[in-house]
């Protein structure tokens, strides 16, 4: 196969083009040549083809998996085909609590990503889930701190403690339901250090999918007066079990 | 990751063609099998391991837009995912490094880093023609090609790495370039 190019001088240009040993300026005018002239790109384009095989002389390095959400992100793309996409929200939770900030702030900052988080996200399952479905609900430091295990058929939600951290006496933990790109819904207190059955209305069961965060707050005795966690997020927790879990 | 069969060849040119006709389970594919290989060479010319990674994402959303413009028939996959990432690359380089680049990339820097000993029998043909060819050469033009395309520096900076003059640099790579293509055509 022979090479285009009128004279060594011209080709040399575009071989260096492809290289990659041109400055900005030459650089540029190559490019520019390229677009008007099919010698031209013929002969970077081959270069190109014989050049390319040394990449494999450099060492492959996985890229940090942030990347390739801040690409879809870019370009709009939905539902990940790998990963929900409450697996942002539980890496944020966990880079914020790896580099030590408080479980307020984790909590402040897991709020405004629900509430700011798009409504493009996958929608809750609209048939109420069958089945028990389980949740281990880990606290900061990652070690979990109680389980949940919901049982739609008696509508019923059983909190066991694991190894909770202690909560003070005059505070209430309370359980909340966190579906995706909404806002939190109460669940209700239970007791830190001792099994604990609530109930699940029919509104919540509805919502159970595995794209849903349980979530424990540490409230003012009783429960949260607002309706929506006051206090800090001790623990979190997904659902698995759920129908479309992974 | 390790790109060599002619079956992996034909399904990261699947994978691209079907990424830039928009099938989104394509371009995750892509991104997982051809990911580490070009932040790999992007991290090899960007020193700045953020610059690194924004080229990187700038590679592969424009794999998403201009995927279409893929040919096959021209290149496989990986030569113009490699392409367009050291293009991307090499046009961040020359935006703000034309005069830094060389603070603390002295000529020890440039080192032959030739394949292992068992590389050469994993590869594609390719990649065999173009080593052989490149054996052909004078060491100091083989060590100043490999290193202009590994690290995307200009002739300038790669004389000044290597302390020789301009005229030298230029001479070693032309010469170098003129002696692959003959070779390569053989």
């Amino acid at each position: 196969m022979s090479v285009p190019g009128d004279s060594d001088q011209d080709h040399l240009r575009y071989a260096e083009y492809a290289l990659g040993v041109l400055d900005a300026d030459a650089r540029a005018a190559v490019a520019q040549e390229m677009l008007v002239s099919e010698q031209a790109a013929t002969a970077v384009a081959w270069w190109q083809r014989q050049l390319a095989p040394l990449a494999e002389d450099i060492g492959e390095i996985a890229p940090a998996a942030h990347l390739w959400r801040g690409i879809r992100q870019t370009l709009k793309l939905d539902a990940p085909p790998h990963r929900p996409e409450r697996e942002s929200l539980w890496e944020s939770l966990r880079l914020w609590q790896g580099i030590g900030v408080g479980a307020s702030l984790v909590a402040a900052a897991c709020l405004v990503v629900l509430v700011v988080a798009p409504a493009r996200q996958e929608q809750p399952p609209s048939v109420v889930a069958r089945g028990l479905m389980v949740s281990t609900l880990k606290q900061d430091n990652g070690v979990a701190g109680w389980t949940a295990t919901l049982d739609p058929d008696r509508k019923q939600i059983i909190v066991v403690p694991a190894s909770p951290a202690a909560v003070a006496p005059e505070r209430s933990t309370e359980l909340w339901l966190i579906p995706p790109g909404r806002k939190p819904v109460p669940v209700g207190v239970f007791a830190p250090g001792a099994v604990t059955t609530l109930s699940l209305s029919a509104d919540l069961l509805t919502q159970l999918g595995p794209t849903v965060i349980l979530a424990v707050s540490v409230e003012p005795l009783g429960g949260s007066p607002t309706g929506q966690p006051t206090g800090p997020v001790v623990a979190t927790g997904r659902i698995s079990g759920a129908p479309g879990a992974a | 990751m390790s790109v060599t069969s002619a079956a992996e060849h034909e399904e990261l040119n699947r994978l691209l063609m079907r990424s830039g006709q928009g099938d989104e389970r394509a371009f995750a594919q892509l991104y997982e099998r051809t990911s580490a290989r070009l932040f790999g060479v992007c991290n090899r010319m960007l020193p700045d391991r953020r610059e690194a990674e924004e080229v990187l994402q700038e590679a592969y959303v424009t794999v998403w837009q201009r995927g279409a413009s893929f040919n096959p028939g021209k290149a496989g996959a990986l030569t113009w995912l490699v392409t367009l990432a050291r293009n991307k690359a090499i046009d961040r380089l020359r935006q703000h490094h034309d005069s830094q680049l060389d603070q603390g990339r002295q000529i020890d820097t440039i080192v032959d880093d030739q394949p292992g000993p068992s590389a050469s029998a994993e590869r594609g043909e390719e990649y065999r023609r173009l080593q052989a060819c490149l054996e052909q050469l004078e060491a100091q033009q083989r060590r100043s090609v490999r290193e202009a395309f590994f690290s995307g520096a200009t002739h300038n900076e790669l004389a000044a790495r290597a302390r020789v003059p301009i005229g030298t640099m230029k001479s070693w790579i032309r010469r170098g370039l003129l002696q692959l293509r003959a070779c390569l055509n053989r």
